[in-house]
């Protein structure tokens, strides 16, 4: 299977999914332990992760996938979402919350 | 070492900017980019736009860059 449809099958077959440098316990980035926190905060308690430090195809990858070429990405049913930047704006508006709760 | 300049000149030369504000340490940048194309985008659409004039450099040499991205109108009214 390529990478494409790794990541394709990935994020539908989980109605949400962060892709993340590091874990949720140990993200090793500042923008992954945002992305988590603001996905805590909005009940999302166990997002499935990916760890894309384990994985250098999915860490390219998923660059493409979404035309985005930066980490983390926030997946909900299958489409993207955003960055930390944008998950930020949209958690201080409510709108994060709201996409979360229609899954 | 990028500089915050380097990264202002990248992003004004791919997209015509009302208000172009970048700060940041080498490594990691915040920008506040204020442009018309963003009229009627998602954020998505809007930070693409800003990375696609950024191109190959933007998760490489830039390794953050977090964007406020504004149109004409909601700049005004911030």
């Amino acid at each position: 299977m390529d990478t494409q449809e790794r990541i394709r099958q990935t994020v539908t077959t989980n109605p949400v999914v962060l892709f993340m440098k590091g874990t949720p316990n140990f993200p090793q980035c500042g923008f992954s332990a945002r992305a988590i926190q603001i996905l805590k905060a909005c009940g999302v308690n166990a997002p499935a992760t990916v760890n894309v430090l384990e994985d250098e195809e999915i860490r390219q990858g998923i660059k493409e996938y979404a035309n985005w070429p930066t980490i983390p990405q926030l997946y909900v049913n299958g489409e993207f979402v955003g960055g930390s930047d944008i998950m930020t704006e949209m958690y201080q508006s409510g709108e994060l919350q709201q996409v979360l709760t229609a899954k | 070492m990028v500089t915050p300049e380097y990264v202002r000149d990248l992003i004004a030369r791919g997209l015509a900017c009302e208000h172009l504000e970048v700060q940041g340490d080498g490594a990691h940048f915040e920008a506040v980019i204020v442009s018309a194309a963003f009229e009627g985008k998602s954020r998505v659409g809007r930070h693409q736009l800003v990375n696609k004039a950024l191109g190959a450099q933007m998760g490489n040499e830039i390794h953050a860059l977090s964007m406020k991205t504004l149109t004409p109108a909601e700049w005004k009214a911030a």
